[in-house]
């Protein structure tokens, strides 16, 4: 399995972030997608992000990925070290948005992208991979190409592509938005599962705050673009979590919280909108 | 439609095949009745069944042709081919070039095979070499055409992932953008199989010692119209044959769609 055996039960040791954001702007011509973008995350914490759509958090993971550089003035810092963005390139395991399957290539040999990428030999990256297949739900089905599973199992060869590109750090950009509400439960509690077994630090985008309660060690909260941190929210919810801890009170009392903040930010980016749509 | 099940992939004669079928054969019945009816003369339309007769009858000056013929058009397309290609993804990884290359491109192909042909017969003479020069050079136009197309068709994420795991242009290149282009290359290859045929008659038929364009020509030259229609019909065989054997190979490559 992946060896990562790390001591301390629930978030990660704020002494030691691996990752530190500092006034990090991004913009794309006239549009301002991250402003003054702040946020650090400990090692084996399992910080979930929320935010109104079009807020940037897509941006934010794509500069993590060292896929897009930030303007400059900003401070990134990985490891402890000030990088540049590209030089997370391959350093970062990342999950797009959309699962991104290639339609050629069976289930294990998705799997395997990254692996092959790393010039690991096909025959030891697929039977590594081939011992993986069951905790991930796919037994059975090492020979099938995308287009014959569903979507929880396109999802899940996807987080399976992710896991075994074994980095410290993961980026899952909402992984579950496309599913239903059962099988997006059932995802969640897996997620957790193969999380406490291979601690890794994660940063989860979601639409969902009941979701993003039940998973995190802390929830970010973004504001309507140009994204930035609008609030921080502990989770303290002891691990490991039942689905039923989502009616308790404590839960409730995070989601209050985070649901006014994001209920501020979505009127003002609904504002935004309709202002723009005013102005034309 | 193309059918198949999930692990293996079994070829049934498709309805478009049979009704292909018999739409030729409807076509064939029709010429036979109108030749025969209005009892046309052989030099404006020779009837089937004398066509088909003058091929088995002069089978083997004819399978000579159709093998010289076949053989220029078959080298011509390889190299055409794996030119088309190779351009392509030399462009695809270094593209500063690009733009003049395709105009340049662009504008020799703009002129029809007839015009360079006896440019082409003057720099490779009468052999074989020129009729395979003018195979080359049009197909590798298309597949280059397609082949790029296809390269640029990739998915901007994708491109990202595999990024993000660190890969370089080539591993980009070879895990992700020729899969992609696979189906355009192959569309290209195969819309190429019928235009070497052509390609190479004509120049045949411009000059040749030999193959189906020389063998009209001469026929002509002789008013034999039955000889001439019983190399056309020779022509269109081997061009269904190689058309479809290419389409056989896109069928079972690109499986995924
Ligand atoms: N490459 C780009 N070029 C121009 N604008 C871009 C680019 N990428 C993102 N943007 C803009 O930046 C803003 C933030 O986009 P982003 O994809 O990060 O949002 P998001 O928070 O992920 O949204 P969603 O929740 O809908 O996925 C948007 O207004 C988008 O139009
Ligand atoms: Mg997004």
């Amino acid at each position: 399995m992946l060896q990562k055996e790390r001591p301390s039960a629930t978030a990660g040791d704020p002494a030691k972030p691996i990752l530190e954001l500092r006034n990090v702007n991004k913009t794309f011509g006239s549009v301002a997608a991250l402003h003054d973008f702040r946020a650090s995350v400990a090692l084996g914490e399992f910080v979930t992000v929320v935010g109104p759509s079009g807020c940037g958090k897509s941006t934010l993971f794509n500069i993590v990925a060292g896929l897009e550089e930030p303007d400059t003035g900003g401070i990134l810092r990985f490891e402890s070290r000030s990088v540049h963005a590209s030089d997370l390139l391959g350093r970062v395991s990342f999950m797009p948005q959309r699962d991104l399957l290639f339609s050629w290539r069976t289930v294990i040999d998705n799997a395997i992208l990254a692996l092959e990428v790393e010039g690991v030999p096909r025959k030891k990256a697929r039977a590594e991979a081939l011992g993986l297949l069951p905790e991930f739900g796919l037994s059975g089905f090492a020979d099938h190409y995308p287009h014959q599973l569903s979507g929880g199992m396109r999802q899940r060869v996807a987080l399976m592509r992710t896991f075994l590109f074994k980095r410290e750090l993961m980026l899952l950009d909402e992984p579950f938005g496309a599913l239903d509400a059962l099988t997006r439960a059932m995802m969640q509690r897996w997620l957790l599962d193969v999380w406490q077994k291979n601690r890794r630090t994660i940063l989860f985008i979601t639409h969902d705050v009941d979701e993003a309660i039940f998973l995190g060690d802390r929830v970010l909260v973004m504001t309507a673009r140009p994204g930035g941190v609008k609030l921080e929210q502990r989770v303290d919810l002891p691990r490991p979590r039942s689905p039923d801890i989502v009616t308790s009170p404590a839960f409730i009392e995070i989601k209050r919280a985070l649901l006014a903040a994001i209920e501020e930010e979505s009127m003002k980016s609904f504002a935004a909108a309709n202002f723009r749509e005013y102005a034309q | 439609m193309k059918r198949r099940t999930i692990a293996t992939r079994t070829i049934v004669p498709s309805r478009e095949v049979q009704r292909g079928i018999i739409g030729g054969l409807m076509l064939l019945g029709g010429w036979e009745a109108a030749t025969r009816l209005l009892e046309l003369p052989t030099y404006v339309l020779p009837p089937v069944s004398g066509i088909v007769q003058a091929i088995v009858e002069r089978r083997a000056a004819l399978a000579a042709a159709a093998g010289y013929t076949g053989g220029e058009a078959l080298a011509g397309y390889l190299i055409g081919c794996t030119i088309g290609i190779g351009v392509a993804v030399l462009l695809a990884l270094f593209p500063w070039p690009r733009r003049g290359f395709v105009s340049v491109a662009t504008a020799i192909n703009s002129v029809p095979v007839v015009g360079y042909a006896p440019l082409l017969l003057l720099w490779f003479g009468t052999g074989i070499e020129s009729k395979i020069a003018a195979v080359a050079f049009a197909v590798s136009f298309v597949v280059f055409i397609s082949t790029l197309a296809g390269l640029d068709r990739v998915d901007r994420r994708a491109v990202d992932l595999m990024r993000s795991f660190g890969a370089g242009k080539l591993a980009i290149l070879w895990r992700l953008r020729l899969p992609t282009a696979l189906p355009l290359i192959a569309a290209g290859m195969r819309v190429s199989t019928v235009r070497s045929i052509i390609i190479a008659i004509v120049v045949e038929m411009l000059g040749a010692y030999g193959g189906l364009g020389w063998v009209i020509y001469q026929a002509v030259m002789q008013i034999d119209f039955v000889q001439v229609w019983a190399a056309i019909f020779v022509a269109s065989a081997i061009s269904l044959v190689f058309f479809n054997l290419i389409g056989l190979a896109e069928w079972k490559l690109v499986f995924w769609r």
